[in-house]
C-alpha cells in the first residue's frame, strides 16, 4: 500500500508540476505565428488535457491509498464512508478537495477548445490555464510537512509554495521546450526556428531565476524541517534531501552546458537537436527529483526523527579546549585555508599565470583543511546525536542516582570523581554529547562493561541526566547568593509540584511567567525562615516570585506540620519531595537551602539562610532587559 | 463569447464565490462556534443554579463544586489551594468567605477537602459545605 501511495503521489505531483510549467513555457514563448509553433502550442494544450486526466486519476488513487494508510486497513480504501471521512473531516482531505476542484475546472476549460486566434483570447486562455494549474500545485503546500511546523507555519508554507511553483516553472518548462526544439530542429520546422530560439533564450533566463529561487526556498525548507547537520546525515528524510542534492549536481552541469555552449550556437539544427536531448535529459532527472520529494513527503520530517550518525567520526571544536596542544595545529590549518582562499580570489583578478596560482591556492586550501581538521576529528557512534528519551527532570536524576549507586559508584565513586577513572563531573565529560555517553554506557568502553543488557533505555538516560547534574553541581559551586545580571547558565532540573491530592504542576509551568524561590527546608531549624517567607509571600508574589517549599524529610502531612500561624500559603510539596531534595541537594547541600530560579528556568543564586535578601536579588532579575533563551528540556 | 470574457467571468465567479462563501458560510461557522460556547456556558450555569436551588438557595444563585487543600482557616474565611473550579476560577490559592463560622471546625490546615460554593458571582460566593476528601 505504501508503494502504491508513493507511486500515485509521485505521478500526481509530477503531472501537476508539468501542467503548470507547460503553460508558463507557452506564455514565456509568446503567441506563435509560424505553423510549426502553432502546432506545438496546440499540442501542449492537448498534452495538458491528458495531464489533467492523469493528475485527477492519480489524485483519486492517492486519496484511496492515503485513506487506507490513515485507517491502517487496506480495505478502508474501498469503503465510501472511510474515504468520505478522510476527505471531509481532515485538513489534508479538504485541501485535496479544493485542489481537485481546480483541476476539474482546468480540465473543462481545456476541453472547451476555445478559439484563440486573437491575441487577447490567446493570452486569456493560456493565462487562465496557468493560474488554475498554479493554484492546484501551490495548494499542495497547505497540507505538507511545512504546514505542520509550529510556530512559523506561515513562513514555512510560503517558502514551500515558492519551492513548488519554482519546480513547476522549471520542470514543466523543460519538457515543453524539448518538444518545441524537437519539432523545429527538422527541415519541416524550419519556419518555427526563430520562435524556438527566442523561447529557449527566454526560458533559459526564467529557469536561472527559478533555480535560484528553488535553491533559496529549498535552504529555507531544510532549515525548518531538518534543523541540524546530524539530522541531515542521520535520518531518512535528511538522506533523501542529500540524494536530491546529488541529483541536482548533474542537472546544474547540464544547465551550464546548455546555457554556455549550446544556446549560443542556436539556431543551427545540430545545436537544436542536442539542446532538445539535453533538455529532455534534464527533465528526466528533474522527475527523479520529484520522486525523491514525494518520498520525503511520506517520510517523518528529520526534526522529529532520531538521527543515527552514519560515520565513525565527527568534528569537535571542544578538542581545542580539552587538548590545548592541538590549538597551534588548528590555527595553522585555518591560516593556510585563509591564504588559499585569498590566493583563489587573486587568481580571479589576474590574467598571467592564473592556472599555477589557482592550483597553488587549491593546494593550500586542501593542505589547510587537512592540517586544521585532523586534530578536531573525534570518535562518533550511531547514537552520537540521539535525543534523550527522558527530560532533565528531578525524578529522572533521582532514579539515575539509585542506578548509579548500584552499578557505577563502585568504580566511579559516589561523587563521580572516580580516582584514576575519568572524573564524571569534569568539563570534558560535560562537553561530550549525551548520545555518545549513552553509546559508551550501553556498549561499554575500555575497562567498563556494557549495560544495555542490565539497564533499560530509560534507566541509562536517567544515569546520563545524573552525570549532567553532577557536572552542573560542580560548576554550581561558583554560584553565590548574589545574582550576577546577564549570567544565566545553570539549568534548573524540572520537577513536579504536588500539593496534597491535587493535580501536580511543574517548575516549567512558571517559565516566562514567574521566578521561583525553591526552599528546601527542615523542621524545626527552618521554622523562623519559613515564618518570615510566609509573612512576605504577598510582597514576593507582587514582585513576580512564586515560593515553592520542599520538606527535606518529605512527610506527606507537611502542610499540617507547618501549622496555621502564620498561614503558609505558598505551595508545599507533599509528594515527590524526595526526588527534588536528592537532585537539588547536589547544588545546595545542607538542612536549609534556597535557590532563586529566574523566569527562563536557570538557577541564578543559592543561599542557605535568609541573608540573601531575596527581594534585592529579585529586583536584579526584574531589571534584566534581555532574558536568555529557555533551556532545552533534554540534556545534550 | 470571446475567451477573454469567459476567463473574466470565470475569475469573477471564483472571487465572488470565495467572498460569498466566507461571508455566508465561514463567518456563520465562526458565529455558530461562539453561539455553541455561549450555550454550553449557559447550560452549565443553569445546571449550577438547579443544584443550588435543590439545596435551598435563593433564585439566581449558583453552586460550584471544588476540591483542594486547606491552607488556613478562620471563622469568616477559608484559604484553600484548589483545582480549577469550572465556571468560576482557575487552579490557584483563594480565600473564600465561610457561610458559617462552624465550618472551620470540621477541617484542619493541610486537610484535602471537597467544598461547595454558593453565590451569584465570585465576589459574593461563600463556602456552604466542606468535608474531608
Amino acid at each position: 500500500m505504501r508503494a502504491l501511495h508513493l507511486a500515485t503521489l509521485w505521478t500526481h505531483l509530477a503531472s501537476c508540476a508539468l501542467l503548470m510549467g507547460a503553460f508558463s513555457m507557452v506564455l514565456l514563448a509568446g503567441r506563435p505565428r509560424a505553423a510549426t509553433a502553432r502546432r506545438w502550442d496546440e499540442g501542449v494544450v492537448r498534452w495538458a488535457g491528458w495531464l489533467v486526466v492523469v493528475a485527477l486519476g492519480s489524485g483519486i488513487v492517492w486519496l484511496l491509498a492515503r485513506t487506507a494508510v490513515f485507517e491502517d486497513r487496506p480495505h478502508a480504501a474501498l469503503e465510501p464512508s472511510a474515504v468520505w471521512h478522510a476527505v471531509l473531516d481532515t485538513w489534508p482531505g479538504l485541501v485535496w478537495l479544493a485542489r481537485h476542484g481546480l483541476l476539474v475546472v482546468l480540465g473543462v476549460f481545456l476541453a472547451i477548445g476555445a478559439d484563440v486566434a486573437k491575441r487577447r483570447n490567446w493570452l486569456a486562455a493560456r493565462g487562465e490555464a496557468l493560474l488554475l494549474a498554479s493554484l492546484a500545485l501551490a495548494l499542495v503546500s497547505a497540507s505538507s510537512h511545512a504546514a505542520a511546523i509550529s510556530p512559523g507555519a506561515a513562513q514555512a508554507v510560503a517558502a514551500d509554495v515558492i519551492h513548488v511553483l519554482g519546480t513547476g516553472v522549471w520542470l514543466g518548462g523543460l519538457l515543453a521546450l524539448a518538444l518545441l526544439l524537437r519539432a523545429t530542429s527538422g527541415d519541416a520546422g524550419i519556419a518555427g526556428r526563430p520562435y524556438a530560439v527566442r523561447a529557449a533564450r527566454r526560458f533559459s533566463r526564467a529557469a536561472l531565476i527559478a533555480m535560484l529561487v528553488l535553491i533559496a526556498s529549498g535552504v529555507m525548507n531544510a532549515l525548518a524541517q531538518v534543523e541540524s547537520f546530524a539530522a541531515l546525515m542521520g535520518t531518512a528524510h535528511g538522506r533523501l534531501l542529500l540524494a536530491k542534492l546529488a541529483v541536482l549536481v548533474p542537472i546544474l552541469a547540464l544547465a551550464v552546458v546548455n546555457r554556455t555552449r549550446i544556446l549560443p550556437a542556436m539556431p543551427a539544427p545540430d545545436a537544436m537537436r542536442r539542446l532538445a536531448v539535453f533538455v529532455a535529459l534534464e527533465a528526466a532527472l528533474a522527475l527523479i527529483l520529484v520522486g525523491l520529494a514525494a518520498t520525503m513527503t511520506l517520510t517523518t520530517p528529520a526534526r522529529h526523527a532520531q538521527p543515527v550518525w552514519p560515520l565513525p567520526f565527527r568534528l569537535s571544536l571542544d578538542v581545542v579546549l580539552d587538548v590545548p596542544q592541538t590549538r597551534w595545529q588548528v590555527m595553522l590549518g585555518g591560516q593556510l585555508v585563509v591564504v588559499g582562499v585569498v590566493a583563489l580570489l587573486v587568481s580571479l583578478l589576474i590574467r598571467r599565470r592564473r592556472t599555477p596560482v589557482r592550483v597553488g591556492a587549491l593546494a593550500l586550501v586542501v593542505l589547510g583543511v587537512g592540517v586544521g581538521l585532523e586534530p578536531l576529528v573525534v570518535d562518533a557512534y550511531p547514537t552520537s546525536y540521539r535525543r534523550p528519551l527522558v527530560t532533565y527532570h528531578a525524578a529522572s536524576i533521582a532514579s539515575g542516582m539509585a542506578v548509579y549507586r548500584e552499578h557505577c559508584a563502585g568504580c566511579h565513586g559516589t561523587t563521580g570523581a572516580g580516582g584514576s577513572l575519568t572524573d564524571l563531573r569534569s568539563s570534558a565529560i560535560a562537553r561530550r554529547h549525551a548520545g555518545e555517553i549513552f553509546w559508551l554506557l550501553s556498549h561499554g568502553v575500555a575497562g567498563m562493561p556494557r549495560f544495555d543488557d542490565r539497564l533499560g533505555e530509560a534507566q541509562r538516560w536517567d544515569v546520563i541526566n545524573l552525570i549532567r547534574a553532577l557536572g552542573a553541581a560542580e560548576t554550581a559551586k561558583t554560584l553565590g547568593w548574589q545574582v550576577e545580571p546577564g549570567r544565566a547558565w545553570l539549568v534548573a532540573p524540572d520537577f513536579s509540584v504536588t500539593v496534597g491530592p491535587l493535580a501536580p504542576t511543574a517548575l516549567r509551568d512558571h517559565r516566562g511567567r514567574r521566578m521561583v524561590l525553591l526552599v528546601l527546608y527542615s523542621l524545626p531549624g527552618s521554622r523562623a525562615r519559613l515564618n518570615e517567607l510566609a509573612r512576605m509571600y504577598e510582597v514576593l508574589w507582587v514582585t513576580g516570585v512564586e515560593v515553592i517549599a520542599v520538606p527535606t524529610h518529605a512527610p506527606r502531612d507537611a502542610i499540617a506540620e507547618l501549622g496555621a500561624s502564620p498561614p503558609v500559603l505558598f505551595p508545599v510539596v507533599t509528594d515527590g519531595a524526595a526526588d527534588i531534595v536528592t537532585t537539588y541537594r547536589m547544588f545546595a547541600p545542607g538542612p536549609h537551602a534556597e535557590l532563586l530560579i529566574d523566569r527562563q528556568g536557570y538557577i541564578r543564586a543559592i543561599w542557605d539562610d535568609g541573608t540573601g535578601a531575596v527581594l534585592a536579588q529579585v529586583e536584579k532579575l526584574n531589571a534584566e532587559k534581555s532574558p536568555p533563551p529557555f533551556p532545552d528540556d533534554h540534556v545534550h | 463569447m470571446p475567451v477573454w470574457q469567459v476567463v473574466l467571468v470565470l475569475n469573477v465567479v471564483f472571487a465572488v464565490g470565495l467572498g460569498l462563501g466566507y461571508a455566508g458560510w465561514g463567518r456563520r461557522v465562526a458565529a455558530l462556534d461562539r453561539d455553541v460556547d455561549a450555550a454550553r456556558a449557559q447550560v452549565e450555569r443553569l445546571e449550577r443554579e438547579r443544584q443550588a436551588c435543590a439545596a435551598g438557595a435563593r433564585a439566581g444563585e449558583q453552586q460550584w463544586e471544588g476540591r483542594g487543600v486547606v491552607r488556613a482557616a478562620y471563622p469568616q474565611l477559608l484559604i484553600i489551594t484548589h483545582e480549577e473550579i469550572r465556571g468560576l476560577l482557575p487552579a490557584r490559592t483563594t480565600s473564600f468567605r465561610a457561610a458559617s463560622p462552624t465550618l472551620r471546625e470540621t477541617v484542619r490546615v493541610g486537610d484535602p477537602v471537597r467544598f461547595a460554593l454558593r453565590g451569584t458571582v465570585l465576589d459574593d460566593a461563600a463556602v456552604v459545605a466542606i468535608a474531608r476528601w
